[in-house]
């Protein structure tokens, strides 16, 4: 350690470092660039102590695995980085300093500094603590985890693969052989195609692109970070990015999937069976669990998003719309979820919402997968509140503390039935079933089961039990050409899929066919 | 073979040596000096747009990687530093308008050249012009990059070091600390090391400047997983 701080401060240029003038930090600039972005930082990025330690060994052998010889070759490069740095602290941080201040100012006879303060962008800069609490009513996995995002970030990194990446372009996609077209998805073309050089199949999700006024959508990067993020058994695994021609032509190479639930039991004579139900359900909820343990909401479960493989196997799919929550975020579109699964906070207008909204769909893929018909069908907003209504009995602020206070629950219809049918609705379900739907099916969200519960629900201990996933039987896969499939089926509302971040001007249009929301029939916002 | 990471992407020898500016024959002092000047430019419109500096950092390491794939002859700092900019401030969840992304750019760049400052038209041929170079810009990084935009910073992990050593109270190593990271973005470190190394190197290097001793047994760079190696 001595040589090298010898070495270092030998050296002419890094002597400059022990100068008084390199006191930069109290330049005002940098001071308050400093002081700003700390909280933000902390907040986010701060992993908790005890997890520092957790990570240790991994980042050991790490580095154990890298050649001596290129790290010593790059050590040099960084000192001479490091040195050059220093030579430039000085000199340089004055100069931007008051190059900024004035800048400021010029800038405010800009008026770009105006509209950035109304922007939501801005109110992100609040420390983020203070955002989390307010924004998100949190449940239960803030109480069993003290990590923050960031920090669980930081535990799944490794998992992923031990080595860096290697910085390089994304391939073409002429490296796959298009085979056929799966499903044209409300908002992505997905293909079957070929590895030409490994022959694997393939799917390839082609990105929509072409509309986009602000560039690259934040959905499209949030859909790729999530997928990266979430490495489980039970989740589409994602290979790469590839691209095509075109500028904007960009696909995301997932494995192959037979399946999607939803067009499987349009084709199936009968529902799948109790014990199929179970092994399904489980799948999902683990993945759920997952998700919701790093912090994402996956904010778009449906049948159609479950893919399921020949050999029992599920896979959560369409991270379209899935978003982190617990970092720095204004509130959240209330516009999220295919109508069909959506959560009657979301229906009602709530902006804060948390993972409770995923155990809402859950619950209603429970009932579809055991029924083989969508449990709660609505055509409009309205109509859906309705459904939801008369399956579990009128809300109130007893059952729903707050209820009454959301902001559509003024413009709702008044039904008198307080009981709920879910027993009716499914006259074949153990108790035990019944209760797990009821659990998932709860109003108020914060009473609501959670993922890491639901796994735990006596239901799937008692009989007939899960069944072993290879022991699923198979079906002819539509999407592997076997059959053409054609059937409709409602999607996410357009707005979750970026249309939150367009221009002034869009904004603008939109406001005036949005303004008369909260009426009767607000089911135009819909994309059916 | 996993082409997409959420690991920082770290440069072999021979990517920082053959920059593709240096096989286009740009000069080695130019191109140091350009990077430089972006790295200025995405900071400085940063703070006038009032982004995170997560999103600032996480913009100049990508404006950095980008010019270790993709030469200075072909891209141009400004179109590469707004797309930085623009991408970055989604990457972190606080996406900023490309309206005042481009006022801001172009106020910088006047005031660079030392011209006169006049706001931009608003539906001039300059700002159709700007619009267009952002997005294609954006989209370059993004294909060039391989999506590998994810960055990993060592900030938080620095603060964090700095409350296990006890330091967070000193009067001048957090400061000094964290404006080494700052300037440190205008550097290769971010692509030659990892965060927590470089989080040890920069509380080294403060606490060198304070003249205050940190622990030597067990020596404290172990306990972040760091080799003194590299910390040097
Ligand atoms: N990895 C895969 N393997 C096989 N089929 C897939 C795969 N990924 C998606 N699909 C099929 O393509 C359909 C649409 O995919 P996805 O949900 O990701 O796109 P989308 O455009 O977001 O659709 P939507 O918004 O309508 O839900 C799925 O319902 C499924 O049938
Ligand atoms: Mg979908």
């Amino acid at each position: 350690m001595d040589i090298d701080i010898v070495e270092i401060v030998a050296t002419p240029e890094v002597q400059t470092v022990v100068t008084p003038e390199v006191q930069f930090a109290v330049t005002p600039e940098v001071h308050s660039v400093a002081s700003v972005a700390t909280p933000e930082v902390q907040s986010t990025d701060t992993p908790p102590s005890v997890k520092i330690k957790t990570k240790k060994s991994k980042w050991d052998s790490e580095s154990e695995n890298e050649e001596s010889e290129s790290e010593r070759k790059i050590n040099k490069k960084k000192r001479n980085a490091k040195k050059a740095l220093k030579a430039t602290v000085d000199s340089e941080v004055d100069e931007l300093g008051s190059q900024h201040e004035s800048a400021t100012e010029g800038v405010k006879r800009l008026k770009v500094s105006n509209d950035a303060v109304e922007s939501p962008s801005i109110k992100s800069a609040s420390p983020a603590a203070e955002s989390v609490n307010e924004i998100i009513e949190v449940p239960s996995p803030q109480e069993n985890t003290v990590s923050t995002p960031q920090s669980v970030v930081e535990q799944i990194i490794k998992p992923v693969s031990s080595k860096p990446p290697m910085l390089t372009g994304c391939r073409s996609v002429d490296n796959y052989e298009k085979l056929n077209r799966i499903e044209e998805g409300a908002y992505g073309v997905v293909f079957r195609a070929r590895d030409k050089a490994t022959g694997e199949i393939v799917a390839l999700k082609k990105l929509k692109l072409d509309k986009e006024k602000n560039g690259f959508p934040i959905t499209s990067l949030r859909e790729v970070h999530t997928l990266l993020l979430a490495k489980h058994p039970n989740i589409v695994n994602v290979r790469e990015i590839v691209v095509g021609d075109a500028l904007k032509q960009i696909f995301i190479v997932m494995d192959f999937i037979e399946h999607d639930l939803k067009s499987l039991m349009e084709d199936m004579q009968s529902p799948f069976l109790q014990s199929e139900v179970k092994t399904i359900m489980l799948q999902l909820l683990s993945a759920v669990a997952m998700l919701h343990d790093n912090w994402i909401i996956h904010r778009d479960l449906k049948t159609s998003n479950l893919l399921l493989n020949n050999r029992g196997q599920i896979k959560v799919a369409d991270f379209g719309l899935a978003r982190k929550y617990g970092s720095p975020l204004g509130p959240m579109t209330e516009l999220v979820v295919t109508l069909w699964y959506r959560a009657p906070e979301l229906l009602l207008g709530a902006k804060k919402y948390s993972t409770a909204v995923d155990m809402w769909s859950v619950g209603c893929i429970l009932g579809e997968l055991v029924n083989k018909e969508p449990l709660l069908p609505g055509r409009t907003e309205i109509d859906q509140l309705d459904k939801i209504f008369k399956l579990l009995g009128m809300p109130n602020e007893k059952i729903w503390p707050g209820f009454s206070k959301l902001p559509h629950a003024k413009n709702i219809p008044y039904l008198k039935q307080s009981h709920n049918s879910i027993r009716s609705r499914f006259p074949y379900l153990t108790e035990n079933g019944i209760d797990l739907i009821a659990r998932l099916l709860t109003y108020d969200p914060a009473k609501r089961i959670t993922a890491e519960e639901a796994l735990k629900h006596p239901y799937f201990t008692e009989s007939p039990l899960p069944k072993d996933p290879e022991m699923f039987p198979t079906w002819p896969s539509k999407g592997g050409g076997e059959r053409r499939k054609s059937f409709v089926s409602p999607s996410a509302p357009n707005v979750a899929h970026g249309m939150g971040e367009l221009d002034e001007e869009d904004q603008a249009f939109l406001g005036s066919i949005f303004e008369n929301q909260g009426g009767n029939d607000y089911g135009f916002r819909l994309k059916v | 073979m996993s082409k997409l990471s959420l690991q920082n992407a770290i440069l072999t020898y021979e990517q920082l040596e053959t920059t593709p500016s240096k096989i286009d024959e740009i000069p080695e002092d130019l191109e140091d000096n350009l990077r430089k000047l972006g790295c200025d430019l995405i900071q400085s419109a940063g703070i006038l747009l009032r982004l995170p500096q997560v999103a600032m950092a996480t913009a100049q390491v990508l404006f950095q990687r980008f010019f270790y794939v993709a030469s200075l002859r072909k891209f141009s700092i400004r179109d590469i530093g707004m797309g930085s900019l623009f991408l970055a401030s989604k990457v972190q969840e606080s996406p900023c308008k490309i309206r005042d992304l481009i006022n801001v750019y172009h106020y910088l760049i006047q005031r660079y050249r030392n011209l006169p400052v006049e706001p931009l038209e608003y539906f001039g041929s300059e700002v159709y012009e700007m619009k267009e170079a952002l997005t294609v810009a954006e989209m370059q990084i993004l294909k060039k990059l391989g999506f590998n935009v994810h960055v990993q910073l060592p900030y938080g992990l620095m603060v964090n070091y700095l409350k296990v050593l006890e330091l967070t109270e000193h009067e001048t190593i957090p400061q000094k600390a964290w404006g080494y990271l700052n300037d440190a973005l205008r550097t290769n470190v971010y692509v030659c090391y990892q965060p927590p190394t470089i989080a040890c190197a920069v509380i080294w290097l403060a606490a060198r400047v304070a003249q205050v001793k940190l622990p030597t047994s067990p020596a404290w760079w172990e306990l972040f997983e760091s080799e003194l190696e590299d910390i040097l």
